[in-house]
């Protein structure tokens, strides 16, 4: 599942670069030309693994809903999302933090090289964020946390390799180029380290609320659609 | 039969808190009373400790269940929140990362009041799914807790 979802991240992106290139475009400029609509075709890579999801609950005989815990109200899923809100914020103030300590007052490269016409902010706003709650957290909290808990017996163990694999992914999503040439591995590893503290805390909440995902996936909707607002909006620059 | 998770987190809480209050001293920016003659926050902060010990001895009797230690982790988390976070922030992130040399222990300082902060919160939502729980069940605990 991860190296599934590392696979489409590089790949489309390296996809898009090679189309660019193909139109003329230098290969460096060209990576950090796609960057700017990884906000974008990440709904390629959640389509992707919500296909992987499916196919295989198809072959195990699970259904997608019973990835999703025990039965939910709405009044739950209300309070628990209000509850992740809150828990993310320590996570917000230190990401804020590094942020600031890594490039000053200019906002973070990931936001700062989005530049999208119209009718894609509306999708980066409207269908992304969505189609990201139904794949991602499904997939690394609901399919692969469950079942490295049955391999190793540990749920701490199992839980901390699903945060540092999770938190890595984000390093492939965008990919830049540094001034020198080559990968921005220093943006790669700010990337991993701002994300961190959300993927532990939101995993955290996920044991807190009895395994129930659907408030997760609810606090985690506002919160990205809401950023995927604020920079198509302009309000982050 | 007392919940041995939220004994658990409530220790892990303790621990936390201590190792803050510690930060406090080291720094020596942002203390009051009894280490200096002003009250203020941290005066404050340090009710928490008696409210913590009297909370334990009487969730132990039966007198206290989650919904108790739902109210002091999640009132202890807005404290410690408000006080360090966002625009009106008394004590911002900048009074903990700006004294320690070299810089990464004010990182970690800062950690570990992320961490902090975050377990509080954590903590309330899972104290505030036992009670929920407890009440749905008819539990005497619960059921004490909402004065019936």
């Amino acid at each position: 599942m991860v190296a599934t979802r590392v696979g489409l991240w590089v790949g489309i992106q390296l996809g898009l670069a090679g189309l660019l290139v193909l139109a003329g475009a230098a290969a460096g400029p060209a990576l950090d030309e796609a960057a700017g609509w990884w906000l974008v075709y990440g709904g390629l890579v959640e389509l992707g693994t919500l296909g992987v999801v499916v196919w295989l609950l198809g072959r195990e005989g699970g259904r997608y809903r019973g990835l999703l815990g025990p039965p939910t109200t709405a009044w739950q899923v209300a309070v628990g999302a209000a509850g992740v809100l809150g828990v993310s914020v320590p996570a917000v103030v230190f990401s804020a933090e590094l942020t600031s300590a890594g490039y000053g007052d200019a906002a973070a490269p990931m936001f700062a090289i989005v530049d999208l016409p119209p009718w894609a902010s509306v999708v980066s706003v409207v269908v992304v964020p969505l189609v990201a709650e139904l794949a991602e957290p499904v997939a690394y909290l609901g399919l692969v946390l469950p079942r490295l808990e049955r391999r190793l017996g540990r749920s701490w163990l199992a839980a901390t390799i699903v945060v540092a694999l999770w938190a890595a992914e984000h390093a492939c999503y965008p990919l830049l180029t540094s001034g020198g040439g080559g990968l921005a591995w220093g943006f790669a590893a700010y990337r991993v380290a701002s994300v961190l503290p959300f993927l532990a805390a939101w995993t955290a909440a996920y044991y807190a609320l009895g395994r129930r995902l659907v408030p997760i996936m609810a606090a985690r909707w506002v919160f990205n659609a809401g950023t995927a607002l604020a920079l198509a909006l302009g309000l982050i620059e | 039969m007392r919940d041995r998770i939220l004994y658990r987190l409530t220790w892990l809480a303790l621990a936390l808190s201590l190792g803050h209050h510690l930060d406090h001293l080291v720094r020596g920016n942002a203390v009051g009373w009894p280490v200096t003659d002003q009250v203020n926050a941290f005066t404050a902060s340090l009710v928490v400790y008696p409210i913590i010990i009297t909370g334990l001895g009487l969730y132990r009797a039966g007198r206290v269940g989650p919904g108790f230690w739902a109210l002091v982790s999640g009132g202890g988390a807005a404290f410690v929140a408000v006080v360090h976070f966002g625009p009106a922030a008394v004590e911002p992130p900048e009074l903990i990362l700006d004294p320690y040399q070299p810089p990464v222990l004010g990182w970690l300082a800062f950690g570990w009041l992320v961490i902090f902060v975050t377990v509080l919160a954590l903590t309330s939502i899972y104290e505030t799914r036992l009670w929920a729980q407890l009440r749905q069940a008819g539990h005497p605990a619960a059921d004490a807790e909402a004065g019936r």
